[in-house]
């Protein structure tokens, strides 16, 4: 598979002739409509302002050039979330020629909503009607051209999984793109709303600002239903004008609430899903011969759900996502390590002076062999989540979990980040995309990196082996458990304090049980990993070489000495750990080297106390005592997430503030819990 | 109903009832506040609707209604509607009179006389929710046992939820059917438009239905 990547997506350079989006329901099969078009060539960023994921690509059926852009899946254009807000504001800027709405057959009357939603809104819309083997196999039967006749519009059947009605569709779209204006829609509100939108209508007619690229009849619609986005729009219109809109809209809300109440947007709503209701009768049918057959996913989900069964299940299955990729990972990560320590001697081999082979060895070949070691593990990772996610399950994962989340004011998808976290903290961030809510999404980056990750592991073992030989298992536990009761006590803390009124309601679909196909999982996994390897990448390769600089710098010193500039500062902060019981420039030394990646610890012991690995025992068990080594372990266990976590922070939440809190709070709870271990531990007479 | 409540009781449980759907939580402060009331004769208030099972509260706690407590209120509030509704719209009183009136009527008002009422509503004042009895034989979507279907008659709530649960379809008239509940208790998991949807049982509960 050839996966083309170019920089950043340039519109300007090379105008498509036209543009299409892509636009439906989560779980209808969006994701592989977009991929069967664009093939792989495919770019994806952020749209701008926010951190939903943008993708677009060219087309690659036929002569016609087409620049396709894949919108987030949604359920309506309201206004709840980011992704629909991104939605809806490229749908109403004109941009697209034209809008592929992506239907699930299956679940056709909830999916219309949209549909009937952009329709309103003046969208030039094509139905790409999906999955109609699977809503043939429940005995869904849909009368595809009576649908385009009601609807008014084009309605293509499709099955994206098998490229089924892929050419249909790009002659659909082509065809309508010829058309100048989509035929006005509306739907039918009733006597009372009618003729209040009526009044709004003729009022809006005459402010230009608002038709040149809205129907007058849908800004009337969203000015019943108060909108805010609407609101701004009207806030910046000149005074008169605006006086006068914001009178009529008031007025027309109050005589509509004298009759409805406060019930006028759901009146709104079930007026939208009425029309859907009278659309599809005789459109529709479902062949009931066996009564209430129940379909393969409930048979599934009795198991897979079930009471008793449900939750061992699910920790099965997280147990296997581990297993597979950590031990398919880590042979992997050692022969690139493997490789690049046999790069770098043999490059050293031809290098005479001792500086520039370090330079280039230790900084550079360091650096890039530093972020590749991360590739398999995290890719590997991405691939079965992405399977996860297309096959269904991760719907399930947050079902079952949700009621435990709650517990730390958390959404149950918070449940997935947090547990990868214990592999690695880089994906359990990056896995906190797939939450909606902003606020649970900021605290479960905060968190994540309280998970102690894999690479913290050889700092224990190497402690616990001196120190607590006899209470091995349980002393790495109590590191593990503390970090647990750390995360949930400061996930308490943030949602309290930081992101308060911010709980997004759990109402989500699950969907039917799908073999996820092969292409879309792969470039799932691709379009994730190599966003963390182009932002990541950078700020790791950057941090190793800065460390290489300290430790050679000022010229001539032996690498990483006290005489170094890396000592310096060791011996410099050395004082900031004397009440933890670390106060040696050694220890300090290891910390700032441990920020690198967090098992890099116990080799910067070993160099700064001059020993090899069987040496270093002996050189810790002097320096360190039982008490100040536990204490030593919680601050490696919280102290600042190490660099690759922290550029991932920064480039999940776009924001320097949230990643310098990240740093900040975890340096001062590592340092101030260390302090309480350290001096508790003495007043309890155990230094 | 064992005992009638007096009206200053109907009172007390009307304004827990208000403030529990603006407040997260509702405290002794608030309703004594909202009734111009001194905090220790709310306190004793509060403590006879605890006998009576009508509200929880501990001490310096938050004041919750219970089943019995919300499904009374409801009643109250339902009756004071009816009878503000019929004061504006038929008898074109003054709103903030018919208010205060309302206040005064709905707790001597017989309950033969009030069928009456809503009936008279019903044929000569086009009105839609307000007109039926909320309370009578409807529950909660989250209280249902699975395997139950129902039809949906009322969402209690308002703002961004709402519209939430309205626009994943959950719409008056539509039927649902439970279908399960997670291993830990909660959420659960409805058949609804043909599609399964999974809500906490705190959504759930602003969800009104009748059992089919």
């Amino acid at each position: 598979m050839s996966i083309v990547l170019e920089k950043r997506p340039e519109r300007e350079k090379r105008p498509a002739p036209i543009t299409v989006a892509v636009a439906g329901n989560p779980n209808s099969g969006k994701t592989s409509i977009f991929n069967n078009l664009t093939g792989s060539h495919q770019q994806v960023g952020n749209w701008p302002g926010v951190t939903v994921t943008k993708k677009e690509g060219q087309l690659v059926m036929g002569s016609t050039k087409a620049r396709i852009v894949d919108l987030p899946g949604i359920y309506s254009l309201g206004a709840y979330s980011e992704d629909e807000m991104v939605a809806r504001d490229y749908i109403l800027s004109g941009e697209p020629d034209v809008i592929i709405d992506v239907v699930d057959a299956g679940n056709i009357e909830r999916n219309l909503y949209l549909t009937t939603q952009m329709l309103e809104a003046g969208g030039n819309i094509v139905i790409a009607l999906n999955m109609l083997d699977e809503a043939r196999r429940q005995n869904i039967h849909i009368d595809v051209r009576a649908l385009a006749d009601r609807l008014g519009i084009p309605v293509v059947p499709t099955v994206a999984r098998l490229q089924q009605g892929m050419k249909e569709l790009v002659e659909a779209v082509l065809e309508d793109a010829g058309q100048s204006k989509p035929k006005p829609f509306r739907i039918y509100y009733g006597e009372l709303i009618e003729s209040e939108l009526e009044i709004l209508e003729e009022l809006v007619k005459t402010v230009p600002e608002l038709t040149a690229r809205l129907h007058p009849r849908y800004v009337a619609v969203k000015l019943l239903e108060d909108e805010d986005w609407l609101h701004k729009k009207i806030e910046a219109l000149n005074g008169d004008t605006r006086e006068r809109l914001m009178m009529a809209a008031g007025d027309s809300i109050n005589r509509l609430r004298k009759h409805y109440g406060e019930d006028l947007d759901s009146a709104l709503i079930e007026q939208r899903y009425s029309f859907i209701a009278d659309l599809l009768k005789g459109v529709v049918t479902r062949s009931e011969d066996k009564k209430e057959k129940d379909t393969f996913t409930e048979v599934v989900d009795r198991v897979v759900l079930n009471r008793y069964l449900g939750i061992p299940i699910f920790l099965l299955v997280m147990f296997g996502m581990f297993q597979t990729t950590f031990t398919l990972g880590a042979p992997l990560s050692d022969m690139i390590e493997t490789f690049f320590a046999w790069l770098g001697g043999w490059v050293a081999g031809g290098i005479s002076s001792p500086l520039m082979s370090s330079l280039i060895v230790d900084a550079v070949i360091g650096g890039v062999g530093s972020v590749l070691v991360f590739v398999p593990p995290i890719f590997l990772l991405f691939l079965i989540i992405s399977i996860l996610e297309d096959s269904g399950y991760m719907a399930r994962a947050a079902y079952i979990m949700d009621r435990f989340m709650q517990n730390l004011g958390l959404h149950g998808r918070s449940f997935i980040p947090l547990l990868i976290g214990f592999g690695c903290n880089v994906p359990a961030v990056m896995a906190a995309r797939s939450l909606e809510n902003k606020g649970d999404r900021l605290t479960t980056i905060l968190i994540a990196p309280l998970m102690s990750c894999a690479a913290r592991l050889p700092v224990y073992v190497l402690f616990v082996g001196i120190f607590f030989t006899a209470y091995q298992g349980l002393a790495v536990f109590s590191l593990y458990l503390l970090g647990i009761v750390l995360a949930i006590i400061a996930a308490h803390l943030f949602k309290k304090f930081l992101f308060r009124g911010e709980e997004a309601p759990f109402i989500l679909e699950i969907p039917p049980y799908r073999i996820p196909t092969l292409k879309t999982a792969l470039l799932h996994m691709w379009e994730r990993g190599s966003q963390f390897l182009k932002k990541a990448g950078t700020i790791i390769f950057a941090a190793v070489v800065l460390v290489w600089a300290m430790s050679n710098l000022p010229w001539g010193v032996e690498y990483a000495s006290q005489e170094s500039l890396m000592g310096m500062m060791g011996s410099w902060l050395a004082p900031v750990f004397e009440p933890l019981g670390f106060g040696t420039w050694q220890a300090a030394s290891a910390l700032i080297f441990g920020l690198l990646a967090k098992e890099i610890v116990v080799g910067t012991l070993a160099v700064v106390y001059g020993a090899g690995e069987v040496g270093l025992a002996a050189a810790i068990s002097s320096a360190y005592t039982p008490l100040s080594a536990f204490s030593f372990m919680v601050m490696v266990l919280v102290y600042s997430p190490c660099v690759a976590t922290i550029a991932a922070i920064r480039r999940e939440t776009d924001s320097r503030g949230w990643t310098a809190f990240a740093i900040g709070y975890s340096l001062v709870l590592g340092w101030v819990l260390a302090l309480t271990v350290y001096q508790g531990g003495k007043l309890l007479g155990l230094g | 109903m064992p005992k009638k409540l007096s009206p200053s009781m109907q009172d007390y449980l009307e304004t827990i009832l208000d403030l529990s759907s603006t407040d997260d939580e509702v405290r002794i402060t608030d309703i004594a506040n909202r009734l111009n009331i001194s905090k220790a004769s709310t306190n004793q208030a509060i403590g006879g609707l605890v006998k009576r099972g009508m509200v929880t509260h501990r001490h310096y706690g938050p004041v919750t209604l219970t089943e019995m407590g919300r499904s009374e209120a409801e009643k109250i509030r339902y009756r004071h509607d009816v009878l503000k509704k019929l004061l504006i719209d038929v008898m074109k009183v003054d709103p903030e009179v018919a208010e205060q009136d309302a206040c005064l009527m709905e707790h001597t008002i017989s309950q033969e006389t009030l069928t009456k009422l809503v009936s008279f509503m019903e044929t000569y004042v086009v009105g839609r929710e307000e007109t039926e009895m909320p309370e009578k034989t409807y529950t909660r979507l989250s209280d249902l046992m699975v395997g139950t279907k129902a039809i949906i008659k009322k969402i209690v709530s308002s703002g961004s939820i709402k519209k939430r649960i309205l626009e994943m379809g959950l719409t008056v008239g539509t039927t649902v059917e439970v279908k399960g509940v997670a291993p830990m208790g909660d959420p659960i998991d409805v058949l609804v438009k043909g599609y399964h949807l999974s809500l906490r049982k705190k959504e759930a509960s602003l969800v009104l239905v009748e059992v089919v």
